[in-house]
Parts: C-alpha cells; sequence; structure tokens
C-alpha cells in the first residue's frame, strides 16, 4: 500500500507516492533526487543524514517519510540554492572538510546552531554537533568553521 | 503489509487500539521504533501520534500539577521555562538524551512506553514522584511512576491504552538537583548507568526531601531509599556523600551485557553520585560562607 504525501521541499510543495515504512531519507535521495543528504548508519547515531524538519535538526533515516506530510523539509540543497552558502564557504576557507561524507549532515548541524544562538560558544558548537561523526577525525576545522561563520554574522546583522 | 494511519483523535487512537491492538504499533519520535526491525516486522499497522494536539503542550493544570504532554520532545523539555522553574531535574536529564538530532525527535511519552531500564527521563521522574496519564475508550487513570514499570520493556499499560502526559506535582521552596550519566559517547549514547539527584536546600544548608534514582542498573529505574537517608535532614559532608556513593553502589543489580559488566555499573553509579554532589557540596558551603562574615559583622 503506497501513500501520498505532500510537504514542502526547500520551499517548493511536492507530493511524493511513498512506501509506509519509507524513511525521509530515501524518499529526499531516491525520489527527490537530492543525493546530497547521505545515509550512514540508517539507526540515527551518526548524523549524516541531518535534515531540517520544521527548522529542526533530525536524522532523516529515522522520520517516517509519512510522518514528513503537511511539514517543511530542508535539506543541505536547499541552504545553497544561489551557489555555497556563508557556512559551506567557511567550511572551505577552514579546510573543514576531508572525505566529505559526513560533511552535509555537519553544515546542517552547524546552521541549526547558527539559528538557535546568535553567538554561539565552543561548548555550544560541540554540542550541537555532537551527533554528527567524522571519522576523518577533523571536527577542529569544522567547529572553527561554524565559529567563523558565527562571527561574520553577527558582523553583518550588527552592520545592518 | 504495513499500513500507516495518522488518526485525529486520542478517541479514535484508543479505538483502533482495542480493535488491532496487539499487530500495531504507535509510533510518535520513531527513535526506537525505526531501529528495532522486529518490532516493525511484527507490526502490520503504524499509527502515527506525533501530532495529536491533545498529546502536545506543557502547562500548569488547575490541580497545581506540571502538565507535559506525551508527544513533547525532549528538546522541547530541556529548553522550557516551566519546566525548568518547576521540575529543573527533568530538564537536565532531557538535554542529555542523544544527540540534538535525536532529542528533536524522541518524545517524554515513548521513552516511558519504551520502558528501557536505561531510559534517562525514569530516573529523574522517580525523584520527581510523577504520575503517568493513561487513557482509553473512556476512561482514563493515573498511574504514579514507580509503579509504572513491570521489568524491561514492560509496563502496567493495557492493550488499549496510551500515555496521554506525565504530571508532576509543584513544589515550594528552594530545589537543587542533578543528572549524571555514563556512556559510550557523550553526544549519543544509550546509558550504561545514570544516577538522578532531587532535594531542598534549606538557609541553614541542611537538605531536606532527599531522593537519589539510578538507571541502567535494575529490571527498572530504581530510587536508593539508603542512600536518600544518608543525607536527609543533614548538612551535605564529605562522608555523607561518600556513605550515599556506597549505598548505590549497594542497590545496583546490575547485569552484564552488550553496552556495560556488573562491576563497571556498580562503581559507575557511586561515582556518578559523587560526580553530582561535589559541586553541590562546594556550592553549598560558597553559599553559606557570606552568612557567617554577616553574622560576625553584627
Amino acid at each position: 500500500m503506497s501513500l501520498t504525501i505532500h510537504f514542502t521541499l526547500n520551499g517548493s510543495p511536492v507530493v511524493f507516492e511513498v512506501e509506509p515504512e519509507e524513511r525521509l531519507v530515501h524518499t529526499l535521495r531516491e525520489r527527490a533526487g537530492l543525493t546530497g543528504t547521505k545515509l550512514g548508519c540508517g539507526i540515527g547515531e551518526c548524523g549524516a543524514c541531518s535534515v531540517l524538519l520544521d527548522g529542526k535538526l533530525v536524522p532523516s533515516c529515522l522520520v517516517l517519510s509519512a510522518q514528513a506530510d503537511g511539514h517543511e523539509v530542508t535539506t543541505i540543497e536547499g541552504l545553497s540554492k544561489n551557489g555555497l552558502s556563508d557556512l559551506q564557504r567557511a567550511f572551505v576557507e577552514e579546510g573543514a572538510v576531508q572525505c566529505g561524507y559526513c560533511t552535509p549532515g555537519m553544515v546542517m548541524a552547524g546552521e541549526a546552531v547558527l539559528r538557535r544562538y546568535q553567538r554561539p560558544t565552543t561548548r555550544q558548537i560541540r554540542a550541537g554537533i555532537a551527533g554528527n561523526l567524522c571519522r576523518c577525525t577533523g571536527y577542529a576545522k569544522i567547529v572553527s568553521a561554524i565559529r567563523k561563520t558565527a562571527r561574520r554574522r553577527a558582523h553583518r546583522r550588527s552592520g545592518r | 503489509m504495513l499500513n500507516f494511519l495518522r488518526l485525529s483523535s486520542l478517541a479514535d487512537v484508543s479505538e483502533m487500539l482495542w480493535a488491532d491492538g496487539p499487530v500495531s504499533a504507535l509510533i510518535a519520535g520513531g527513535t526506537d521504533l525505526l531501529v528495532r526491525p522486529e518490532r516493525l516486522a511484527s507490526a502490520r499497522i503504524l499509527i502515527d501520534i506525533s501530532n495529536l494536539t491533545e498529546l502536545g503542550g506543557i502547562g500548569v493544570t488547575p490541580d497545581g500539577d506540571l502538565r507535559i504532554g506525551a508527544a513533547v520532545t525532549h528538546q522541547e523539555i530541556a529548553d522550557d521555562d516551566t519546566v525548568r522553574r518547576h521540575a529543573h531535574l527533568l530538564a537536565q536529564a532531557c538535554a542529555q538524551v542523544g544527540s540534538v538530532q535525536i532529542r528533536n525527535r524522541g518524545t517524554l511519552g515513548g521513552n516511558l512506553a519504551n520502558a528501557s531500564p536505561a531510559g534517562d527521563s525514569i530516573p529523574a521522574l522517580l525523584c520527581l514522584e510523577a504520575r503517568v496519564a493513561l487513557v482509553a475508550r473512556e476512561r482514563g487513570r493515573a498511574v504514579p511512576i514507580n509503579e509504572f514499570f513491570v521489568g524491561p520493556a514492560k509496563t502496567v499499560m493495557q492493550v488499549d491504552e496510551l500515555i496521554e502526559s506525565v504530571r508532576i506535582p509543584l513544589r515550594r521552596g528552594r530545589w537543587v538537583s542533578f543528572f549524571e550519566k555514563a556512556g559510550q559517547r557523550k553526544g549519543m549514547c544509550c546509558s550504561k548507568a545514570s544516577v538522578a539527584f532531587l532535594a531542598q536546600r534549606h538557609g541553614d544548608r541542611r537538605l531536606t526531601g532527599v531522593r537519589v534514582a539510578l538507571g541502567a542498573v535494575a529490571p527498572t529505574a530504581i530510587r536508593v531509599p539508603a542512600a536518600e537517608a544518608a543525607l536527609e535532614g543533614q548538612v551535605l559532608t564529605l562522608e555523607r556523600a561518600r556513605a550515599a556513593a556506597e549505598a548505590c553502589r549497594e542497590a545496583a543489580r546490575a547485569i552484564d551485557d552488550i553496552r556495560s559488566t556488573r562491576d563497571y555499573r556498580r562503581e559507575a553509579v557511586s561515582a556518578l553520585l559523587l560526580q553530582g554532589l561535589l559541586p553541590l557540596y562546594d556550592r553549598m558551603r560558597a553559599l553559606a560562607r557570606p552568612r557567617r562574615r554577616s553574622r560576625r559583622r553584627r
């Protein structure tokens, strides 16, 4: 039995036919063709599949696609509609990408931290990405990229 | 063949459970259900309760309880000012559940219904003497949290019952609390052992209403009356803290399993209690100092 679901994906309304047990990560990758979201562990422990659901960071491997019906989903593609976002650029500048598999999830987690705190402390940044594993272990540079973006955004806000 | 249903009221959900309870599974955050293929395989109907407004919300009821809807997430609880004011210990515990991703999905009701001996909210709710409000077709009951769990993954819930909310009696006075846990990975783990502590702090530095509860060291989370007695009505001293920690070690009926060993868990609960009590000891001494000085001046 398949279900018809409607939700907002990166700002646009979408409709998909999904299976009842289908996970959001599969709908995003296989049906929407948005392969930026990565499937890692499939049990909510690695953070590679992180997306924003109604603005909140969630593991898309543990969200049934049917549960996204009527909600708003933002993926890594949604953050970079007009080229790389400021946070992505900071990842590049700081060398915060090694193999790259964890990167989309890390950027989503970083974005969630930046939306929650205007001036996040290092501790808040670390706690915010604690659910994301980087097996290349490049955490220090990831934290600096997020911190740098926080500074730049604060600067932009005060400039206005 | 699996079916997915989103129902619009609690009454409908309960009707559905009454008719198809054995083959249906409730899903809210999905952080437990979706990592257990065997549970999913045995279900024919998934009932999504994450959107039910009746299961949402945090507030104070007319009869003076803090009410937290069953579908409220751990992150919402950790961030909520009303919870922080009236049941800070629960906010402390919920802030340490899983990662931010898991906290944004996992719900308080799910943590209870899942009934893992390692569920992080449970020792906190034991200390807070919470009640679990259950609803079924045209009936409801409130079960004290210490009577709710029967064993690992087992509760007193009937097939057509579901958790509506958790009720916590409001407290007067100044309270101190902490939740400490040990696990494989700080940012995201299932506890190997956990300790929740709650006590009322008085001007003369005495602690009363002391509650100590342990998670992951027995078939269900447990209170430790001997540890509570070691501290009750007393000024916190290092000797008393050590005695309470020893009582925790003795009370832990831990097992060896995939996550840890019996011996480690017994050591851990004792160390975790001390880890929480030592900063409290320092804080209470610091609080006491200016009072002494002002007395001398008089």
